[in-house]
């Protein structure tokens, strides 16, 4: 197994930073969706990690604590998360992605 | 060379990976987008073979948000980490044999002016410290002297990581690398004076720990090398292997380095001044008004 960020929703969707879409190494990898969270009534939306193209090196946990100081991302391993978001189930619109969580592991 | 060249032929669109349908319904090419609209479109860069965690891979994330126009450029680069990534996304990318991509890039340059004429195509190389000061020296000097309209960025990682941690020319006096055991013995290269000397029209130094600053140097380098002349842009992207930086520290790094040896510089001609506010509207070249006299004299 390895590890993959995990971002909080319920403490990025509280903010509006947006900063980890900037400073994640990987293109494409964490993208940020209008909707996620307003379901659970915050005002904005969450940024989210698409796990099949995480690395794991964690910088993305730096900038959201150092940087922003929201410390809404954590590493966690992959199998530890009920869901997430792939690749295949992203789609991209206007201004923002939206993502239908799944199972991360096969199986 | 223009937005046809991502589209579907017709009837292929439904044989296409999801990733290149994305690319070519929601990519940036014929839009601007800025870095602060990242996370919400398709990036032109894919999967890439880069370490996890490498600043270099942030920089060329970045430096592809910022080309002007996407579609309408061509990068190049040589051996070495960057072109593992560069040569992933879905702007045309040549390759210069080791040494040779300023030289490669001023014939591609000066082709594209003559089969396109006025419409600007941009030429952008971006090689590392090895490639650009080092081993590609000569060319490179010699395409600014000779004034070749195009950008070079130097992906500046002070050593050679794709071959086992050798000392460059750009590595730091005293740096004791694995094959370098001894601790280089000269300083690091000047390479920002002597773009200054041999003729560049915009140089600059960056660090990718501002990505609105990356963005906006690399905009401004690729619209001066459009018409005025050479464009330099030298940024520090940590190999976090050979100088052994943990991956989540190396945002860290990259700002102790850069208040330590790698303070934004910006060096940018009259004449190049002159042209981005005439021809693309830049506000922050016009001369500041001057102060109320009442305001100079306002403690006498």
């Amino acid at each position: 197994m390895y590890l993959v960020a995990d971002i909080n929703v319920e403490i990025c969707a509280a903010k509006n930073c947006k900063l980890c879409t900037q400073y994640c190494p990987e293109a494409n990898t964490i993208l940020y969706s209008d909707e996620l969270g307003k379901d659970k009534g915050f005002k904005y939306g969450s940024a989210y990690v698409a796990v099949d193209r995480c690395k794991g090196c964690a910088q993305c946990v730096w900038v959201c604590d150092n940087m922003a100081k929201n410390h809404a991302i954590k590493m966690v391993m992959i199998d530890q998360l009920p869901q997430a978001a792939l690749t295949e189930n992203i789609t991209y619109g206007e201004k923002s992605t939206t993502a239908v969580l799944t199972s991360p592991v096969i199986g | 060379m223009s937005l046809d060249y991502v589209k579907f032929s017709n009837g292929f669109e439904k044989f296409m990976p999801k990733e290149y349908r994305d690319m070519v319904e929601h990519g940036p090419f014929g839009k601007k987008v800025t870095v602060s609209q990242m996370g919400s479109f398709k990036e032109v860069l894919e999967e890439h073979p880069m370490c996890a965690g490498c600043a270099m891979t942030l920089f060329i994330r970045l430096a592809m948000i910022a080309f002007p126009n996407p579609e309408d450029t061509i990068t190049v680069g040589t051996a070495g980490c960057g072109r593992l990534a560069i040569s992933q996304a879905a702007i045309p990318f040549v390759y210069g044999n080791y040494g040779d991509q300023n030289g490669v890039a001023s014939g591609l340059s000066r082709g594209l002016r003559l089969r396109f004429g006025d419409k600007p195509k941009d030429v952008v190389v971006m090689a590392g410290d090895g490639g650009t000061a080092d081993i590609g020296f000569q060319q490179v000097l010699h395409s600014w002297f000779r004034k070749e309209r195009f950008t070079t960025i130097m992906l500046d990682n002070e050593v050679y990581g794709n071959t086992g941690g050798q000392e460059s020319g750009m590595t730091n006096r005293g740096a004791v690398l694995k094959m370098a055991p001894l601790g280089k013995k000269f300083e690091k290269m000047n390479m920002v004076e002597l773009a200054k000397v041999a003729g560049c029209a915009y140089v600059a130094t960056v660090v990718p720990n501002n990505p609105r600053r990356v963005e906006s140097v690399i905009k401004k380098a690729v619209l001066v090398a459009r018409e005025i002349g050479p464009s330099y842009i030298q940024a520090y992207t940590s190999c976090n292997i050979e100088y052994a930086i943990p991956t989540d520290k190396v945002l860290e790094d990259a700002k102790a380095v850069e208040n330590d040896r790698y303070q934004f510089q910006e060096y940018i001609t009259e004449e190049a001044k002159q042209y981005l506010t005439e021809r693309y509207g830049y506000k922050e070249f016009l001369a500041k008004p001057a102060a109320p006299a009442a305001a100079i004299s306002g403690k006498v």
